[in-house]
C-alpha cells in the first residue's frame, strides 16, 4: 500500500525523500525502500546504511505503535536527506508529546532471566545515529536524527 | 543492499528443526517470525535452531520476537538456540544489550551438536 506523498528532492550530490505514510508497521517498507535506492545512488557504506535503516525502523515504528493511544487511522511525515557524508531525518507526528531523548539504557542479563520483549529501540537508536533532537511545534512531535559516515 | 524479504526455510535434523532466515527483519515483516516460531512449539517441537547466517540487518522487532518465543519454547519445555550471529547482526544484538539473552553458538552444526 502507498500513502501518497511521496517526494523526491535530487541534486547532485544529495538525494531528499518525503513521504506521508499511515500509523500502520506495513508502510515502513515505503521508506526502507526508498532509502536503500538512494543509498545505492550516493554509494552510502552498506555498514552506515544498514544502521540508518535500522535507526529508521525504531524511530517510526515507536511513532506508530505509541503515538496515538486511543487508535484509529493517521498520517504522519517522514522526511530523509542522503548526502555524501550523511544522512538527516526528520518525522513529523501529531501524536502524544514524547521525546526520544529520554529512553532508557537497554538491560543485558545473563541466560536463563526472562527480559521483558519490548522497550530496546530508543535505547538502540542513540547507539545508530550521532544526535537526536526533538521539539514539541504546534501541537506535534518534531524528531531528527542525524548520522555521519 | 539486501533483499527486502524475509525467507524462512524449515529443514529437519533428526529430531531438532532448523528454521534459517535470509533477507532482514524489521518492524513490518517481524511478525512472519513470531507466528513460524509459534506454530512450531505448538506443534510440539522441542529442539529448535534459528539460523541468522543470512540476514543482513534485524532491528528490536526481531528481539521482540525472539523473546515472546523464548518464553514460549520455555513454557513448553522446549529449548531454541541461535547461530549465525556475526558481523552487523551481531552488533545489533550488542546494541540491543542481547548477547547473553539468548544461547548463541557459533555455526549451525554446533548448534545442533548442543541440542542433539
Amino acid at each position: 500500500m502507498h500513502s501518497g506523498g511521496d517526494q523526491l528532492t535530487n541534486s547532485s550530490e544529495t538525494r531528499t525523500v518525503q513521504l506521508t505514510i499511515h500509523n500502520e508497521l506495513s508502510e515502513i517498507e515505503q521508506i526502507r525502500d526508498a532509502v536503500d535506492r538512494l543509498g545505492g545512488e550516493l554509494n552510502v557504506p552498506t555498514r552506515s546504511l544498514i544502521q540508518l535503516q535500522v535507526a529508521l525502523d525504531e524511530i517510526v515504528s515507536n511513532v506508530i505503535r505509541h503515538a496515538w493511544p486511543s487508535g484509529g487511522a493517521h498520517q504522519f511525515r517522514v522526511r530523509v536527506t542522503l548526502g555524501p557524508k550523511a544522512a538527516e531525518v526528520e518525522v513529523i507526528d501529531d501524536g502524544k508529546s514524547f521525546d526520544p531523548r529520554h529512553a532508557p539504557p537497554p538491560p543485558d542479563l545473563p541466560a536463563g532471566e526472562e527480559l521483558p520483549a519490548g522497550g530496546r529501540g530508543l535505547a538502540m537508536l542513540s547507539q545508530l545515529v550521532d544526535s537526536i533532537g526533538y521539539a514539541r511545534v504546534d501541537g506535534c512531535n518534531r524528531t531528527t536524527l542525524k548520522k555521519n559516515w | 543492499m539486501a533483499q527486502s524479504a524475509l525467507d524462512i526455510a524449515e529443514t529437519r535434523h533428526g529430531p531438532i528443526c532448523v528454521l534459517s532466515l535470509s533477507g532482514r527483519i524489521d518492524s513490518s515483516n517481524a511478525s512472519t517470525l513470531s507466528t513460524s516460531l509459534a506454530a512450531l512449539f505448538e506443534a510440539g517441537e522441542k529442539a529448535v535452531v534459528v539460523d541468522f547466517a543470512s540476514i543482513a540487518y534485524l532491528t528490536s522487532a526481531a528481539f521482540r520476537a525472539l523473546l515472546v518465543a523464548s518464553a514460549q519454547a520455555e513454557k513448553n519445555g522446549a529449548r531454541m538456540v541461535l547461530c549465525g550471529i556475526v558481523g552487523q547482526v551481531r552488533e545489533l544484538f550488542e546494541m540491543g544489550g542481547l548477547l547473553k539473552a539468548f544461547n548463541i553458538h557459533a555455526s549451525r552444526d554446533d548448534a545442533c551438536t548442543q541440542l542433539g
